[in-house]
């Protein structure tokens, strides 16, 4: 790219060039430069921190112009090629378009995580103001709050029937919630030293299992109450837990860039996967139909090469999104296009797509057999905190530190 | 001894005990949060997380804000020395504070702040520190605004050869020609607007997001044409 400057663009340029000497202390430099290039020795205002300034705003410039151009093509794809009409649409394929059905509004802070009851029309979301809220997903309706935390819900779950919830949070209390009829808080467990940052149940929903800041892993007899295992390895902060399902294994990931699979039973760490470059912030277990999608994308030849899974996706501060094949214990392929952390994962039951959740205020639907970014939802008006896809329902919602919950409609 | 380097409460006038809860507040926070930024200091700091600007440029950053209205070097030496960087490793800190000490002189008052530099420098050895300028205060030029611009200097000059920590002018868009500031970038001749706070942190930003994308891969940024 050429560029020429015109006379008066030239003067300009010199006249800054000179004021960024000046201002800078190398004046040796600038004598010899007023002479060489002739340059008046006054120096007009205007001319204060120009270069300076173009040097930063010219790089903020073009940040802006490919955001635009992004947006732009994102906008003509919707209007050119159109979404399937409601009749047309099939489970497997499906996926969320703005605009968003319902915006919920109520919690009094950030949102931390949103979740699906698996048989109700019902989700709950978490929240940093201590409760969580229960809305109707079809209707946009809300339902009730559960109280009884002091400090922010870090993670909920249900158990496969969706009879309990479970909740944990920064009080460093684990609590279960009956959402068969008293919606009341019937058991309280204790143990960690810090902050309780998730919690899940394992398929059979007799116990469950919570990661914390203080670098372990927990198990709870659901009956007792009582924590019957600790899993230690992390060296920081686990951030996430998440159970395999068959329960056998369940996966963990932390500050310490790590993502480790445990073996439930044995307290032992199976393998540690390593190539994130910051803390691992989410993952997610890939379901059985997501075999043939992650295959093609890593490009492995079927017959020979053919990965066997389990598969899990990890989302991580350093903007990426990674597949792993946890069996052997490498990395498959990389997710590359958010601007910022990557908070939350959700595959498509359908399992070709794996949708996410990013600081960067957008949820993206990602094409796992050609390994793109196919959509992306300028979901809300700050951090993107989580995102859940309903496994039957053509439902997706997320939720954000702006406060609200957003229900997205798939078509 | 100079009162600006001492460590000191607040102390409670008004009887309701609101600095000791919000410094409180600030401690559960950083047990709970992990930032990549936290910005320190007073009103200055404390106002702008209320602007356009800070929910546009500094929110996505990851920022915790642990500023208190009325907060002069010594209290926020206080609050540093009594746990609000602990539990935290921020990849800067962001300091504003030394206008609230009106009756101090330049000299002891820039020697308040080199001494908070030097506190959050042994509880974070690795972090950037960026001390942007005392802003100027009063629609009119007076006695404060002078001081404000000497410690400024001192601060400059003591921390120049300082890794880590840089300086940040951000007054210079603030005064009018004819010397004066307007309401419409400070409201009250001393806390920024919503177009003061663009002008005077956009400079702020733009360091805190070369700092933070430093070690990342340079992307080409050249339009296509």
């Amino acid at each position: 790219m050429k560029m020429v400057l015109s006379q008066r663009q030239r003067e300009e340029l010199n006249q800054a060039i000179a004021d960024y000497l000046g201002s800078s202390g190398y004046s040796e430099t600038l004598d010899v430069f007023r002479k060489e290039a002739d340059v008046s020795t006054e120096n007009e205002k205007k001319f204060n921190g120009l270069l300076e300034k173009k040097w930063t705003s010219v790089i903020r410039l073009q940040k802006k112009v490919m955001e635009l151009e992004a947006k732009l093509s994102e906008a003509e794809k919707e209007v050119i090629e159109g979404a399937p009409t409601k009749a047309k649409r099939s489970p497997g394929e499906w996926i969320p378009r703005p605009p968003e059905k319902f915006s919920l509004t109520g919690h009094r802070a950030s949102i931390t995580r949103v979740a699906f009851h698996p048989i109700f029309g019902l989700m709950v979301s978490s929240s940093e103001d201590a409760t969580i809220k229960v809305w109707d997903f079809e209707t946009g309706e809300y339902e009730r709050s559960l109280k009884g935390h002091t400090d922010s819900v870090q993670d909920v779950a249900f158990d496969a029937q969706g009879k309990f919830l479970v909740s944990c949070s920064a009080d460093l209390s684990i609590k279960l919630w009956d959402f068969q009829q008293s919606y009341e808080c019937v058991k309280t467990m204790h143990g960690h030293d810090h902050n309780v940052s998730s919690v899940a149940f394992v398929p059979a929903g007799d116990y469950v299992i919570s990661a914390s800041r203080d670098k372990t892993i927990k198990m709870w007899e659901v009956a007792t109450g009582y924590c019957v295992k600790t899993y230690t390895g992390h060296r920081e902060w686990v951030r996430m837990v998440r159970v395999h399902v068959d329960g056998s294994i369940f996966a963990s990931c932390s500050n310490d860039h790590c993502i480790r699979i445990w073996l439930t039973n044995t307290k032992d760490c199976k393998v540690e996967l390593r190539d994130h470059d910051h803390t691992v912030e989410c993952i997610a277990w890939a379901p059985e139909l997501s075999t043939a999608a992650i295959n093609e994308g890593t490009g492995a030849d079927n017959k020979k090469g053919h990965h066997q899974g389990p598969f899990l996706a990890s989302g991580s501060r350093d903007k990426t999104i990674r597949v792993w094949d946890v069996g052997a214990g490498i990395c498959l392929f990389t997710l590359n296009g958010h601007d910022n952390w990557v908070r939350g994962l959700s595959f498509h039951p359908g399992g070709k797509y794996l949708i996410s959740s990013s600081d960067d205020k957008t949820i993206r639907v990602w094409d796992l057999r050609n390994k793109r970014c196919m959509k992306t939802l300028y979901a809300h008006q700050h951090f993107c905190t989580s995102v859940d896809f309903h496994k039957t329902h053509p439902f997706v919602i997320s939720g954000s530190v702006d406060q609200t919950v957003k229900v997205w409609e798939c078509r | 001894m100079n009162p600006c380097a001492v460590p000191t409460q607040r102390p409670d006038v008004d009887g309701d005990e609101r600095w000791i809860c919000i410094h409180r507040r600030f401690l559960s926070e950083c047990r709970e949060k992990d930032p990549d930024v936290i910005f320190l200091g007073d009103c200055v700091l404390e106002t702008l997380q209320d602007s356009e600007t800070w929910n546009q440029y500094f929110a996505p950053l990851h920022c915790l804000n642990f500023s208190i209205r009325g907060d002069r070097t010594e209290n926020v030496l206080w609050r540093v020395e009594n746990g609000e960087l602990d539990n935290v490793k921020p990849k800067i800190v962001v300091l504003h504070v030394g206008t609230n000490n009106t009756e101090n002189s330049a000299e002891q008052i820039a020697e308040g702040i080199v001494e908070i530099v030097h506190r959050i420098r042994s509880k974070l050895p690795d972090t950037y520190i960026v001390l942007p300028t005392l802003l100027p205060r009063g629609q009119l030029p007076n006695k404060l605004r002078e001081k404000n611009e000497k410690v400024n200097q001192i601060v400059k000059e003591k921390t120049i050869g300082l890794n880590q920590v840089q300086t940040v002018c951000i007054g210079k868009g603030l005064l009018q020609t004819d010397n004066t500031i307007s309401h419409h970038d400070m409201f009250d001749y001393k806390n920024l607007t919503n177009s003061g706070a663009k002008k005077a942190f956009e400079p702020v930003h733009d360091l805190l997001s070369q700092i933070l994308n430093e070690n990342e891969p340079e992307k080409d940024l050249t339009p296509s044409e």
